[in-house]
């Protein structure tokens, strides 16, 4: 039943008690789960959604996940469709039928009130394993679906209340950590039967009709509240074009990404044709995972109350050719596809700032660095130490770039080093700002930051997915880019530079240092403030000679103060030295004449 | 004779004092705060009591005091000049906090500045490992030079926060010691005192804070102590701390970051102590206020308490799930959600047409509407005046003349034809939705704490409080509401029944399965013996010395524990086995789920908090208030499309001591309380006000 009219005021009652019921699906994961990806990285979501598997709310955490559960569920009702009963429960992980990439399992109930389904709800966990060749199930070089783990097609986890034992016995056979995989599977269907039980409490306050018509015209509420937004953007096409450095097998041979922005009246369309086609490593994206970059870019330029759900998506159409890197096909391997997305989302932030210039911030670090250090210790016991590292966002029309802040893709925590220690034979010796590597602008970039981790047992297997070592972050209308990420091994000592993705063997003493890319640069940092400049200096964020080089302030450090007029004189020398009129990209520093490309 | 015991809690906008003797007998004063010096308001707030009611300075024993002065020195960025010294490699660690923000898709974030600038915060090199095994010793010399470094700079305060140092102090107490010979009367905080538990960013944010704050707190303390022995006031003063307790000034001087939240803490207490006396088990308080409402939990006769907070972090969406926005504070305290939702929360609607209460408030100033002050923007209290909810010729027992047919224009105007509603359906449905958001806020602590609402009592005080609890009630299924006596000021009032408490706690990471009895009881014992020797100092021994052990558990691999009570005395295996059992009871209670027995549990922090039971720290059970009188109007009400206009008694509490039936209207000085139809009210023995539905 569709109502043509709401009370308002019921309307509101409804939305916050609906909205209430996601987020304390996703407290409850978060509050018990047994996952450092889980618990620090809020790689999970929690929705709740209609009879047909529309999603109408979503928990507050991952923007990675946004769209991915409508296709995990459709999958679901395409193949159970109607034969599903009350305390079914359903699960699925394969990237090919409904999944994003093995490592995140979805877990659905269906909710019935008197016989018949009414709604679903719905939850998605970055697991710790689910087997393969490489502990933590997350390997940016494998070639092949087939290496990476555990594929489940949807298939009943509970049917009718009783448990199929058979999946069960074959997951804690497949995956190197079954008491950590069950503990967070546990956790996620606590979330759907405390789901169910709120929502039948509401539709035995409000009757059922009330509640399914309600789901319908917040659906349709949502696609007002996106349409009217979407109708205050300028109408026109854009494209980006943004490049990732390699996908870790093909060595060196840089990888297309390539989006056009169209935007009609109160839709807005994303296609990314153009983009590589798949890549033999585990980077690829499926179509869920590129709709949701495209989803956080477009809903960030948005005013935030426009719900994330089925009526926004109406509005925001995303394709891509199938057999890309955008759209991958059978048996593409994509387990660290993540990378992907992020760098997806600086190409449509790239995109959108070319249609709204003062709206959208420069490159960020290019989103997290995946780091694992696994292996066996003498009793060969397994030991997986997975850490994430981002933190650098891009200058923006109006402030800095953020430093140490969650790239807005993945909203995630950093691990405590005192806790990484005691759990992992892992010693952290750094975790701190880098200076001068944040692109300069009026606005100047994030600083990046570095982590150095030693191993302290005898052997381990190393494995790195970073990215934006042959492509800098880019700076916007004037900015400069910022430095590139950096992989070095044995830092001050051996010095050796490493590849972007790379898997190898640590030994017992080594130490392998990970910085991040800076953050893309804002406006002619020409016109940055001088007193900005200054606390940058003094904060030793920048050196007093890129303070002249970059910005042409020159720091008096004795008094801490700016030479005002060394100052001016400075900056129009290099106004003279400027070779053209600066593009609105930057993926250089701005050319002047007598200097060599860039550091 | 000195017989009063006195409550202040100061606000931004109002001191509210409250003296009540062994009789009862309960004397009233609200003064405008004083906000350059807020010791001012107090002395000068107590002379014009004494002044009014012909007590002495020596008629008072006790005094005890909320406030927000550590609070706002951290929101106003108005704390030390703080100097850190950390581990080589890890400058940033305040800075980074952790990632984490707590908006999604927000292109326009800030972080709050870090309380330490890079520049102030300098590194040592030196190295403990996990296991408290010293890899590198710092310098001496490197020490003097940093120390050096930041005296030049004028730093007022120096904090000393190193990786590890949880395990194994000996390098922090170097730095101190260093310090303490280069700059004796400097505040000086090091981690191991502060907070020895691991986590270096909630480790290094919490001794940050309690350095920042505490110039400010000590300053203060010793000016209010200077005023009140110049005004012959020689009481002993007692603050209220974050988690319900009071400590001495001495104490709260020195470890300021327990009275962070001493705010909001009094009404809990206070809330606590009457359902005890009426022998009620399960409470919800209610505190609504002009800008924000606050919620809070008492389950089996005890207040709900986080091991951590944020302070500063604004207004809690009802969500837990975000975190960031403030500076985190890793000290017990009241648990508390807050929502943006008072009486001066603003109303809009949206672009998808729908109507949105808050939680931008109009605050005192410009205000609602109907103040006449200059707001435009229809409020909340607007809305309650429009339904005849509140007097619509004036307000605080007259002291505040308001305009309600300028209300009733703006909310047609930019409400009710907007949506093409009636007038008072417009205003109803606010009314509605401002007590929704409320309603998430207490899920935020009941439901998604596994605590069923329908088994509380709703306590509301608050300017507000009373006139939305009924309505929040029955929407929930809560079937008894309780508004105490002068709910306005009850903040204050409930600091009366406190008792004082100190919280310590250590790290002592290992699995239950793994734990030595013996050597767990020698560090409890250790944590008891402090809390002892503090209580003996202020006097309290014996059966007035309460030590409580508790202990924070998880299944090995959770990163978030949950705090139990632990067993006192020589711990052996069955008591292991006990605590172990307590702590998957709490997990299926607080989860709906638990691991079995294959799973181990692991022991993380373990802690103590001693309570001085005071002897005079009793209220009588009646209390002897002055009450308005004098009869009022009955007016018409609007309740809702159903009810409709109805015409509504406005009574005094007095009037209550036969029950009526709702649509009641009960009008005091400081809050008015609204009974709707279908509800009984009735004023109990102990003078407070019981809604049943």
């Amino acid at each position: 039943m569709t109502r043509k009219s709401w009370d308002p005021i019921e309307f509101e009652l409804l939305r916050n008690a609906v909205s209430a019921i996601a987020d304390e699906m996703a407290l409850t994961i978060m509050r018990t789960t047994y996952s450092g990806v889980l618990r620090d990285n809020m790689d999970f979501s929690t929705a709740f959604c209609d009879a047909d598997g529309r999603l109408v709310a979503q928990g507050l955490t991952l923007p990675g996940h946004l769209g991915s559960i409508p296709t995990a569920l459709a999958a679901v009702v395409e193949r159970f469709g109607e034969n599903m009963l009350p305390e079914d429960m359903f699960c699925l992980n394969d990237p090919f039928r409904g999944g994003m990439h093995l490592p995140d399992i979805f877990i659905f109930k269906p909710i019935f009130s008197h016989g018949r389904r009414i709604a679903f709800a719905a939850t998605i966990c970055h697991h710790t394993d689910v087997g393969g060749r490489v502990a933590g199930s997350n390997a940016s070089d494998s070639t092949e679906i087939y290496q990476e783990g555990l594929r489940i097609p949807p298939m009943y986890m509970f049917e009718q209340g009783r448990r199929n034992e058979t999946l069960w016995s074959l997951i804690e056979a497949n995956v190197r950590v079954p008491v950590k995989v069950f503990g967070d599977i546990r956790a996620q269907l606590a979330a759907c039967n405390i789901a169910e039980r709120q929502f039948l409490e509401l539709v035995s306050e409000h009757g059922v009709d009330t509640m399914t018509g309600f789901m319908d015209d917040f659906i349709d509420y949502s696609e007002r509240v996106t349409r009217a937004a979407l109708r205050e953007l300028p109408d026109g096409e854009w494209q980006f074009e943004d490049w990732i450095d390699d996908d870790g097998v093909d060595v060196g041979s840089p990888i297309r990404l390539f989006v056009t922005l169209r935007k009609r009246g109160e839709v807005m369309q994303a296609d990314w044709t153009g983009s590589s086609p798949q890549v033999k490593g585990a980077i690829n994206n499926t179509l869920s995972f590129t709709k949701a970059a495209t989803y956080c870019g477009v809903k960030s330029v948005l005013p935030h109350d426009v719900p994330a759900n089925e009526g926004f998506f109406r509005c925001v159409e995303v394709t891509a050719p199938p057999g890309t890197i955008a759209n991958g096909v059978l048996p593409a391997a994509c387990a660290a596809r993540g990378l992907t997305g992020f760098r997806m989302l600086d190409c449509v932030f790239g995109a959108l700032a070319m249609m709204l210039p003062s709206a959208v911030m420069a490159a960020s670090d290019g989103g997290n660095t995946g780091v694992s250090i696994g292996g066996y210790d003498e009793d060969r016991n397994p030991f997986i130490y997975v850490d994430f590292a981002c933190g650098t966002w891009g200058g923006r029309p109006w402030a800095d770039g953020l430093s140490g802040n969650s790239n807005l893709f993945a909203n995630m925590a950093s691990q405590s080093i005192e806790v990484t220690e005691a759990e992992n034979p892992v010693e952290v010796l750094s975790y701190e700002y880098v200076p001068d590597r944040a692109g300069a602008g009026k606005f100047r970039g994030g600083a990046p930051y570095r982590r150095d981790y030693r191993l302290l047992e005898k052997e381990a297997v190393l494995q790195v997915r970073s990215d934006r070592h042959a492509f800098r972050p880019y700076g916007l209308y004037g900015g400069n880019p910022g430095a590139p990420s950096c992989n070095t091994m044995n830092p001050g000592v051996e010095d050796r530079p490493l590849e972007s993705k790379l898997t190898m063997i640590m030994r017992s003493g080594d130490v392998f240092r990970h910085e991040l890319a800076g953050g893309g640069g804002w406006g002619d940092p020409l016109e940055r403030d001088p007193a900005a400049v200054l606390s940058d200096v003094r904060n030793e964020l920048v050196s007093p000679e890129r303070a002249r080089r970059d910005y042409g302030v020159v720091v008096d450090t004795a008094t801490w103060s700016v030479d005002e007029a060394a100052t001016r004189t400075l900056r129009d020398e290099i106004v003279g030295d400027r070779v053209g009129a600066a593009p609105s990209v930057l993926w250089q520093d701005w050319p002047r004449a007598g200097q060599g490309a860039d550091s | 004779m000195s017989r009063f015991r006195v409550g202040i809690d100061i606000g931004g906008t109002f001191t509210d004092i409250v003296l009540l003797d062994a009789d009862g007998t309960v004397l009233t004063r609200k003064v405008s705060s004083s906000v350059d010096n807020y010791a001012r308001a107090i002395v000068e707030g107590l002379a014009e009591l004494f002044e009014a009611s012909g007590l002495e300075p020596g008629d008072i024993s006790e005094i005890r005091h909320g406030t927000t002065v550590a609070s706002n020195a951290i929101l106003e960025l108005k704390g030390a000049r703080v100097g850190l010294i950390t581990s080589q490699g890890f400058r940033d660690v305040l800075e980074i906090r952790t990632l984490r923000m707590p908006k999604l898709y927000d292109l326009a974030w800030e972080k709050p500045p870090p309380l330490v600038e890079r520049y102030l915060r300098r590194t040592v090199d030196e190295r403990v490992n996990a296991d408290g095994v010293v890899e590198r010793a710092p310098d001496p010399e490197e020490i003097a030079r940093e120390v050096g470094i930041l005296l030049e700079q004028g730093v007022e305060a120096i904090a000393v926060c190193l990786i590890n140092a949880y395990a194994n102090p000996a390098h922090e107490q170097a730095i101190a010691g260093v310090i303490r010979a280069m700059a004796p009367d400097l505040p000086l905080c090091i981690s191991a005192d502060v907070l020895p538990e691991m986590k270096e960013y909630e480790r290094t944010s919490t001794t940050v804070i309690n350095a920042y704050v505490l110039p400010v707190v000590s300053t203060y303390l010793a000016a209010l102590r200077t005023g009140l022995d110049a005004g012959g006031v020689a009481a002993s003063l007692y603050l209220m701390q974050s988690n319900g307790g009071l400590t001495t000034a001495a104490a709260a001087a020195r470890l300021p970051m327990h009275i962070i939240e001493s705010g909001p803490a009094g009404g809990v207490i206070g809330s606590q102590a009457i359902a005890r006396a009426h022998g009620i088990e399960n409470v919800i308080a209610f505190d609504m206020g002009g800008t924000t409402a606050k919620t809070s939990m008492i389950t089996r006769g005890e207040v709900t308490r986080a091991l951590d907070m944020q302070v500063g972090g604004g207004i809690i969406h009802g969500s837990r799930l975000l975190t960031g926005a403030g500076y985190a504070l890793k000290v017990p305290a009241i648990d508390l959600a807050e929502v943006g939702a008072g009486g001066g929360s603003i109303l809009t609607i949206d672009p998808g047409g729908s109507l949105l209460a808050g939680p931008n408030s109009a605050g005192a100033q410009p205000g609602p509407v109907c103040y006449g002050i200059g707001g435009e923007e229809p409020t909340i209290t607007d809305a309650n005046l429009v339904l005849g909810y509140l007097n619509p010729e004036h307000l605080v027992g007259g002291a505040l003349r308001i305009d309600r047919d300028r209300a009733a224009r703006v909310l047609e105007e930019k409400i009710a034809r907007p949506l093409g509603l009636p007038l008072e359906v417009a205003a109803h449905g606010a009314h509605l939705i401002a007590a929704s958001n409320m309603i998430r806020a207490i899920k935020a602590v009941s439901t998604e704490r596994g605590r069923d609402p329908r088994n509380y009592v709703l306590f509301a005080f608050g300017g507000n409080g009373p006139m939305f609890a009924a309505g929040m009630a029955r929407a929930i299924g809560i079937s008894r509401v309780v508004v105490p006596p002068a709910p306005g000021l009850f903040s204050s009032f409930g600091l009366l029944y406190a008792d004082v408490e100190h919280h310590y706690s250590r790290t002592f990471r290992c699995l239950l399965s793994d734990a030595d009895p013996a050597e767990l009881t020698r560090a409890w014992d250790a944590l008891a013996r402090e809390a002892d020797r503090e209580l003996g100092q202020e006097g309290f021994s014996g059966p007035s010395a309460v030590i409580e052990r508790s202990a924070s558990l998880h299944y090995k691999g959770q990163i978030y524990e949950l705090s139990v009570s632990a067993p006192d005395g020589v711990l052996d295996q069955d008591k292991l086995s006990d605590l172990a059992e307590r702590f998957g009871q709490e997990h299926e209670t607080v989860y709906g789920h638990r691991a079995g027995p294959e799973e181990p549990v692991e022991l993380v922090n373990i802690a103590v908090v001693g309570r001085g039971l005071s002897e005079v720290n009793r209220v009588p059970e009646r209390l002897r208030l002055a009450e308005m009188d004098g009869t009022v109007a009955a007016r018409q009400a609007y309740f809702g499309r159903d009810a409709g206009w109805l015409e509504t008694p406005v009574l005094r509490r007095g009037d209550l001591s036969t029950p009526r039936e709702g649509p009641v209207i009960i009008e005091e000085y400081d809050a008015t309380c609204l009974v709707p139809p279908g509800a009984r009210s009735e004023r109990d023995r102990f003078g407070n006000i019981v809604i049943s539905l």
